[in-house]
């Protein structure tokens, strides 16, 4: 099987290295001679079919390296490192990609299924889908290049082969752990689209802004993936790391957060090209840098340029993706200054107080927060280089100068749909923002009233902040809502409710959004319960009990357990609120065989209040007891309710207008090429 | 077996990929006309957007008379050239 | 009227001033407080140096010997009554400069604080100073063009086909 997932890799990698050969040529004649023969369209049409056929190639690899690892096929020197006999099922398939090569196959194979989706879509724009599809062929060559030669997922054992593998990573045996790296490499794969449009669109001269049309879904899908992911990590860490935290800034962690924030910004800036046609250049340069920071995360952390406690996958890749970040780079640039010109912009902006320019600054904002957290990431190297040695730029740093960008940040998510196109006369915007304000400093004063005291510690000060900021955007989304469904309700005499939703209906893309800025609210309160986080550590024996909070945790018992894949520690606690039973809990440590390593499973009660978060720590040697750290984490949960709320935002954003899904705009008749000639073309178009 | 299913995999994919086709897709320029009906599309949903964004009170009167016409004006000069290029098709 | 304003004006600038150096020196008042707060504080400021990467209190690794050990340490130190100063200069001393989670505020690792303020505040700039220079270059577009009958009648259809 093992030779069998080899040839399969290297077919896939002359598929690709067809379609790209064979699409440039044919793209190149078309564009020489637009009118000559069918020649080129039929050379095309090859390309297409061979990277089509490179998504069944890498599928039957991606298959056999899960056949392999099923079959625990010990002689292919992966599988004997990331798996074992005794190893459950669905990690097993996880194995896929739990090591590097295994998830460098992963990242090609969804490369190869985004690019098999867009060939066969290709009739949206016959022309535009073979320049992507080109472009995308380039990327995967990138990828099953380094599967044939830096990272081959198939290599054979040398010697002889053992009875039993190395098993997987603790750290990895965790359901979510079985989702989260496909999650987060949907999103950073899906980032290829788009760019492969945008780069192909401008390579092309594409006339009009349709291209954005075409990838819109695209892209919110892959940014919903890609956020998916990151707060699946986050949830992982939270509930296995055993720290009490979601978050470490760690650069791995930092590296899946700067493509977000860069494909946010995107995601914003590009309705003002749909609309108004502005801001060409600067959304094609955001989506090159997303990509290319899609690229940069992998590269830092693989290259051991950096270090993190992510190094599951540590090796010498670091040197194929520095080559491939410049000849991305060059390739942007070169097609840049060629055809900038493309690029010019049809409007600009009318006035300060308009969404337009909140969009503005709410790039701003983004890009400064993605810089701030790349040079966080980089000033190790660059102390190293400067002064002779390194430095950690850990949460402390982090805390103080990114936080208050985010707070800054989710202060515009308000005032952005408050303001309107085009314009917005400050006599209105102050109307509309009378409720927010008030909302936002009623909430300051009631908290205040009720204990809060901001001038105690700057994180309490940061979460007075958010809170009333989240009162403030709640209220200003939510009079945004109000405000459109009077105009539908005068206009249909319907109800609200029935207002509202038709309101939504009508533009799904806008009241999608706006449920996704509501979802941020949520997440900002559960990070804001963080400056009240709280915890104690106590050996707890037979009926040792400790209190934290309205809590009180009695040790009913201590005792081990075994099983084929792990041993394991653990004790049982009753818990009791203000006196009362509430619940049983079990912290757990176990002992893989297969790895010999330990894990932590932590004990979670969570309720939208707080969490109670009890980790077995592990027992003193002297007195064999165990030892109990116990946190208290308030509105942890509103984080993940959060995030569900925005996942629900964006697949509403996806959903057709109901306008569009009637059918307002049909297409008459059969195009004609009618580019030459036409009088009044001035001032229309580019 | 291995050798077979390389095999099938090669002689599937090569047929798939170079089966003469009758037809290939027309990697068609894209034409004026399609270009300004988008263009209309996009200038019509802006004016729907600025009459319900007015209707919400977000803008005074003034702005809205203002940007209307400027937006009236784009839309004109677009449907004034589809027309044209509608006529000339007829004609043809 | 003016001058009253103005005296208005100083009098609520004298009022920040003070209630903002009241708030500075509330905060220092309560850091400065209790041991169990300075080990807190302490502890969040250096990170366990047994290549975890995790900061020093919230190291978790299991059976890791080192960050109890940096722990005692820094429990022995407050003991003595060293102050922050002192202990966090021995600590760096022993275990060298990556033990501080962040970089200082001296010397070249001033630069790792600065440079993202600076970037952000040129960013602003450069965005203020692009929207003023596209409002000037804005044209006024003509209201209603001097209207021929068959404008008129695209206008009529145009505002038609837009209705809400």
């Amino acid at each position: 099987m093992a030779a069998f997932g080899s040839f399969a890799i290297l077919l896939g990698l002359v598929l690709c290295a067809y379609n790209l050969l064979a699409g440039t040529v044919a793209l190149r004649q078309i564009a020489v001679h637009p009118d000559s023969t069918a020649m080129p369209e039929r050379l095309a049409e090859t390309a297409r079919r061979a990277g089509i056929g490179s998504f069944v190639a890498l599928t039957c690899a991606a298959f056999a390296l899960v056949y392999c690892s099923f079959t625990n096929n010990f002689s292919v020197s992966y599988i004997l490192h990331h798996s074992n006999r005794a190893l459950p099922l669905p990690y097993k398939f996880a194995a896929l990609w739990s090591g590097q090569e295994g998830s460098l196959l992963l990242w090609a194979w969804l490369l190869a299924g985004y690019g098999f989706v867009l060939r066969l879509r290709h009739k949206v724009d016959v022309k535009l889908t073979a320049y992507a599809s080109t472009i995308l062929a380039g990327i995967q060559i990138f990828f099953t290049l380094l599967l044939v030669f830096a990272a081959p997922p198939f290599a054979l054992v040398q010697g002889a082969v053992p009875a039993d593998g190395f098993g997987l990573n603790p750290l990895l045996q965790y359901p979510e752990m079985v989702i989260h790296p496909p999650m987060l490499y949907l999103g950073y794969v899906g980032f290829s689209v788009p760019f492969a449009f945008a780069l192909g669109a401008l390579m092309m001269r594409y006339p009009g802004e349709k291209w954005i049309h075409i990838t819109r879904r695209w892209t919110m899908v892959t940014w919903l993936f890609l956020t998916f992911g990151i707060f699946l990590g986050a949830h992982w860490a939270y509930s296995v790391l055993g720290w009490g935290g979601y978050w470490g800034w760690d650069p791995v962690e930092n590296a899946s957060l700067m493509p977000w924030l860069t494909g946010t910004a995107f995601l914003h800036s590009v309705m003002m090209q749909e609309k108004r046609g502005m801001m060409k250049a600067w959304n094609v340069w955001l989506i090159f840098v997303t990509f290319m920071l899609t690229i940069l995360g992998t590269l830092l952390t693989r290259s051991g340029l950096v270090s993190s406690v992510h190094a599951f996958a540590e090796s010498s890749i670091g040197s194929w993706f520095w080559t491939f970040e410049v000849i991305t780079l060059s390739v942007c640039l070169f097609t840049y200054l060629r055809n900038r010109d493309h690029l010019r912009t049809e409007h600009q902006i009318e006035s300060l107080v308009s969404r337009e320019s909140s969009f503005l600054f709410n790039n701003l904002v983004l890009l400064a927060a993605c810089f701030t957290i790349l040079w966080g990431t980089l000033f190790p190297i660059i102390s190293e280089y400067v002064q002779g040695n390194k430095v950690t730029v850990g949460p402390p740093f982090y805390n103080r100068v990114a936080v208050p960008i985010g707070i800054f940040l989710l202060f515009l998510t308000g005032i952005g749909p408050v303001l309107a196109w085009r314009s917005t006369s400050f006599k209105s915007v102050r109307k509309n923002f009378i409720l927010p304000t008030a909302a936002g400093v009623l909430t300051a004063v009631v908290l205040m009233a009720a204990g809060m005291r901001p001038w105690t510690d700057v994180g309490t000060l940061y979460s007075l902040m958010a809170f009333s900021l989240a009162a403030l955007v709640t209220t200003a989304i939510a009079s945004e809502f109000w405000r459109g469904a009077r105009v539908i309700q005068r206009h249909t005499g319907k109800n609200l409710l029935f207002s509202v939703v038709q309101l939504t209906r009508r533009n799904t893309r806008r009241y999608g959004g706006y449920l996704v800025h509501i979802g941020v609210v949520i997440v900002f309160i559960g990070l804001a319960g963080s400056a009240f986080n709280r915890s104690k550590e106590r050996e707890m024996g037979f009926h040792d009990s400790m209190s934290i909070g309205p809590y009180r945790l009695v040790c009913q018992s201590y005792t081990q357990d075994s099983n084929a894949n792990y041993d394991s520690e653990y004790e049982l606690l009753n818990v009791y609120q203000n006196g009362k039973f509430l619940l049983r809990m079990s912290p757990e440590r176990r002992f893989y065989h297969a790895s010999q390593q330990t894990e932590t499973m932590v004990a979670d009660h969570s309720t939208l209040q707080r969490d109670l978060y009890v980790v077995y720590e592990g027992k003193n040697p002297d007195t064999d007891q165990p030892i109990i750290k116990v946190f208290i984490n308030p509105l942890v949960a509103w984080i993940w309710i959060g995030v569900i709320v925005m996942a629900l935002g964006t697949l509403l954003a996806l959903v057709p207008n109901m306008s569009a899904a009637q059918g307002t705009a049909p297409s008459r008749r059969p195009p004609v090429r009618a580019e030459e000639g036409i009088p009044q073309a001035a001032g229309v178009g580019d | 077996m291995i050798f077979a299913a390389c095999a099938v995999l090669l002689i599937g994919i090569f047929i798939y990929v170079f089966y003469p086709q009758r037809k290939a897709e027309e990697q068609t320029q894209k034409t004026r006309l399609e270009f300004l009906r988008e263009r209309k599309d996009v200038v019509y949903e802006n004016l729907r957007d600025l009459n319900f964004e007015y209707r919400a009170g977000k803008y005074p009167e003034e702005d809205y008379a203002a940007q209307r016409a400027a937006l009236e004006n784009e839309a004109a000069q677009i449907v004034a050239e589809i027309d044209f290029l509608e006529g000339d098709v007829h004609a043809a | 009227m003016r001058q009253v304003s103005g005296i208005l004006d100083r009098g609520l600038l004298r009022l920040w001033l003070q209630l903002s150096l009241a708030c500075l020196l509330l905060v220092f008042a309560v850091g400065a407080g209790d041991v169990s707060g300075r080990y807190n504080a302490l502890g969040h400021q250096m990170i366990c140096t047994c290549g975890c990467n995790q900061v020093l209190l919230e190291c978790n690794h299991v059976g890791c010997t080192v960050s109890t050990n940096m722990e005692g340490e820094l429990r022995a130190a407050l003991d003595r009554g060293d102050s922050d100063h002192v202990i966090l200069r021995d600590f760096v001393n022993k275990y060298g400069p990556t033990v501080l989670a962040a970089p200082t505020g001296t010397g070249f690792n001033r630069v790792a604080w600065i440079a993202p303020g600076i970037v952000f505040l040129l960013a602003t700039l450069g965005t203020a100073l692009l929207i003023r220079k596209w409002r000037l270059h804005t044209v006024a577009m003509p209201a209603e063009t001097a209207a021929d009958e068959k404008t008129a009648a695209i206008r009529a259809r145009i505002r038609r086909e837009t209705e809400i």
